[in-house]
């Protein structure tokens, strides 16, 4: 019954919104429609980045992992120091000789992200597996409060400077006079399109990915059919948080500036972009965060910043209300 | 003779000794603040030959930062010290308005003059609709005994507003603000200014906690034909983050305005590549540029030395030292003796409450009945690129230093006086 009504409300919404945007490029232009895009998609790749751990970590043990967004920022922060021991500061610029130095702090980062989220969940979450949902739920807001509060130990309070890797420069963008866009916003664009493919490829085709499909599925019965469950949970973190760490380079080289508390915020829009795609749900969290980079684009260009997060939350709640099981359908354990 | 147990009496013909009390906060990072504040009550002191009258005249000096910064209870504790010190009949202080707000309700039953020369909160003197608090609230009645020798912050943004209109020339501007109450506030003078001025605007506002993309709402106020951005908030609220946006969509050239929430280095560093063409205003006048401060701050120089002994307010202290001290020799030729400290103080109150015409070194001081300066100043300053020298001075707020933007510096450009 909610689902009928959800997906004809969800449905109008969609046809609502083509039609405005349609208006909106006919009576304002199209060049103005296409820098709004062009932001919404960079900015959503960076929260679907995000969403794609909280919805991998839902999938599996049904945990809203709310320090996950401290986990992205993490990644940004241990960047910095990273990239000093190449003797890269904020000062520097971009030249060709950096982009292999870059990759292998990308990866390094993934990988400290990666064991940092392990021992959290073997820490804090582990332990309440079998303990009512609110309790690991409650550890994790503890635990985004433990990783903000040592990152603002470490740094500070303030915007720290990111070095400005990507080119920027007038020649680096590609300019005509419909459309105007950087090497910058493709790199993002693209950097997220491999990892999501990667993932995919990951979960569907490998040994390890069946076995987190497996445990998603019914853990009981993983277990019985020789699945460790607890090597595979450790797993889904693992790559939760190499994501997030990648969202949080990706974030940092693209705005050149990050502060300890970023991620709350950009947490909390990734898990509405997970909840829209449908909450569990890979390709779903990729085409939520989209939508949602999108929507405030659109909104602070035609509308009003001070609307924006009154609409992403309103969708937040929208979706809980008449369609909990996101636009591309949840993928929960049958049981 | 240094660790002579005297206490002021060894001079043999003092009549006793007054004190002026001082809560200023002086540790920590919080020293750059307090530190040279302190220092101008000391010079006034030293010109005065440190006596009036006979008396001898010194400082009971109070530091109100904890941890490094300034810390409301602490200045509570401290002024109630000050109360309880038989010799203090006035003080100079507090540095920041949030202490002020706090001080006020304690000083003012105990009829002890207090002279800040840097709280710019226009809320404790003025009852505006803006404010969270009202002056009347924290007086509860009792004639007023809080004074301030610099311009309230409520004129930053019309001084701002006049600037980018007459000087600048624009006729079209962006108007953004962090949704909080200092820079909703500051906005809005800002625009109704702007506007009567007879220029258009756009304005819109971020939340500091969930923006971190500002671009679509600056190209929104591209395509309604803004030449420049107001920005009302402070950069811990991410005010100065739009600015190094600016560039990637070809406007980087256009002037970036505030207040002084946006008058720091953490701003010039936020700005990144695109903090030239930022300016901001502060509530004061710039002593360096007044002609007649000129010898008042060379003498001062000579007398003290050190590289960071001179800051923005020294001379704010200076002025509202001898304010005092001129008001305690009127109580004295008066006939009013101090160690009637209630009615000494009262005195002195009543005589602070009733400068006019007073010749200070930042301009002349007329308090009104809510204690406000008639010297309504308000400084420009916009971000230059300057030599190491004048970095190494330590008069201007530039990039951190060793960072790519350490010789950013805000550089004064024009001054408003609203008092004339």
């Amino acid at each position: 019954m909610a689902g009928d009504l959800g997906t004809a409300l969800f449905t109008a919404l969609g046809v609502l919104g083509v039609l405005w945007v349609a208006y909106l490029t006919v009576t304002q232009g199209v060049p103005a429609m296409l820098a709004t895009l062009v932001i919404g998609v960079t900015d959503g790749s960076i929260y679907a980045l995000i969403a794609l751990g909280y919805t991998m970590v839902y999938g599996i043990i049904e945990l809203i992992n709310f320090a996950h967004g401290d986990i992205f920022t993490l990644g940004g922060f241990i960047a910095l120091p990273l990239l000093a021991l190449f003797g890269i500061n904020s000062g520097t610029r971009y030249a060709p000789v950096l982009i292999p130095i870059l990759l292998v702090v990308m990866i390094a980062v993934m990988a400290i992200n990666g064991f940092v989220n392990v021992a959290i969940e073997r820490i804090a979450y582990r332990p309440l597996r079998n303990a009512p949902r609110l309790a690991p739920l409650i550890t994790a807001i503890g635990m985004s409060f433990i990783i903000q509060g040592t990152m603002y130990l470490w740094r500070g309070p303030v915007n720290l400077r990111f070095p400005n890797l990507l080119p920027d420069s007038v020649d680096s963008r590609f300019t005509n006079s419909l459309i105007d866009i950087g090497i910058k916003d493709v790199a993002v664009v693209a950097s997220t399109v491999c990892l999501v493919i990667l993932l995919s490829l990951f979960i569907n085709r490998t040994k390890l990915g069946k076995a987190m499909r497996a445990t998603a599925q019914d853990r009981d019965a993983a277990q019985l059919m020789g699945i460790d469950i607890n090597r595979t949970i450790a797993a889904t973190f693992f790559i939760g948080a190499a994501l997030a760490g990648a969202g949080g380079v990706i974030y940092a080289l693209y705005f050149n500036s990050i502060r300890f508390d970023l991620g709350f915020s950009a947490g909390l829009v990734a898990f509405t972009a997970a909840v829209l795609g449908g909450i569990g749900n890979i390709e779903g969290a990729a085409l939520g965060g989209l939508l949602i980079g999108i929507i405030r684009a659109l909104n602070e260009r035609y509308v009003s910043a001070s609307w924006s997060d009154v609409v992403i939350f309103a969708i937040l709640i929208l979706v809980l209300v008449f369609r909990p099981t996101g636009l591309l359908g949840m993928r929960v354990p049958e049981k | 003779m240094a660790c002579g147990g005297g206490t002021g009496s060894s001079s043999g013909s003092s009549k006793g000794t007054i004190a002026i009390g001082v809560d200023l906060p002086e540790s920590g990072a919080a020293a750059s603040s307090g530190l040279p504040t302190l220092n101008g009550v000391k010079f006034a002191v030293q010109k005065a030959g440190s006596s009036i009258d006979g008396w001898t005249l010194t400082i009971e000096n109070r530091d109100d930062a904890v941890g490094g910064s300034y810390n409301a209870d602490k200045g509570v504790q401290n002024v109630t010290d000050l109360i309880n010190t038989k010799t203090v009949v006035a003080m100079v202080g507090p540095f920041n308005s949030a202490v002020g707000k706090a001080e006020i309700p304690i000083a003012n039953p105990a009829g002890l003059t207090m002279i800040s020369p840097s709280n710019t909160n226009p809320c404790l003197t003025k009852d505006l609709s803006t404010c969270s608090y009202h002056p009347q609230d924290l007086r509860k009645g009792k004639p007023n005994n809080y004074f301030r020798v610099v311009a309230t912050d409520d004129l930053q943004g019309p001084a701002m507003a006049d600037y980018a209109y007459k000087t600048l020339g624009i006729k079209k501007i962006g108007i953004l603000d962090e949704k909080t109450v200092f820079g909703v506030g500051i906005a809005d003078a800002f625009q109704a200014q702007f506007k009567t001025n007879g220029g258009e605007f756009k304005r819109d506002s971020f939340d500091p906690k969930t923006t971190t993309d500002w671009r679509s709402i600056l190209n929104g106020f591209k395509s309604f034909g803004a030449t420049a951005i107001y920005v009302g908030g402070t950069d811990d609220q991410q005010a100065c983050k739009p600015r190094a946006q600016m560039a990637a969509l070809g406007i980087g050239s256009w002037p970036y305005l505030g207040g002084d929430g946006i008058e720091t280095s953490q701003c010039i560093d936020d700005a990144a590549d695109s903090a030239g063409g930022v300016s901001a205003t502060t509530a004061g006048a710039d002593a360096g540029q007044i002609e007649a401060a000129k010898s008042v701050i060379t003498d001062f120089k000579k007398a003290f030395t050190g590289a960071n002994d001179y800051g923005a307010y020294t001379m704010s202290a200076f002025d509202a030292t001898n304010i005092i001290i001129k008001a305690i020799k009127k109580a004295l030729d008066a006939g009013k003796d101090p160690t009637k400290l209630n009615d000494f103080r009262e005195a002195v109150r009543a005589n602070v409450a009733a400068t006019s015409g007073f010749q200070g070194v930042l301009g002349t001081t007329t308090f009104d009945k809510n204690g406000d300066t008639s010297a309504k100043i308000i400084s420009v300053y916009g971000v230059k690129k300057v030599d190491d020298a004048r970095v190494k001075a330590g008069d201007l707020t530039c990039g951190k230093s060793g960072g790519p933007n350490a010789n950013l510096c805000f550089d004064f450009i024009k001054q408003f006086n609203f008092g004339a």
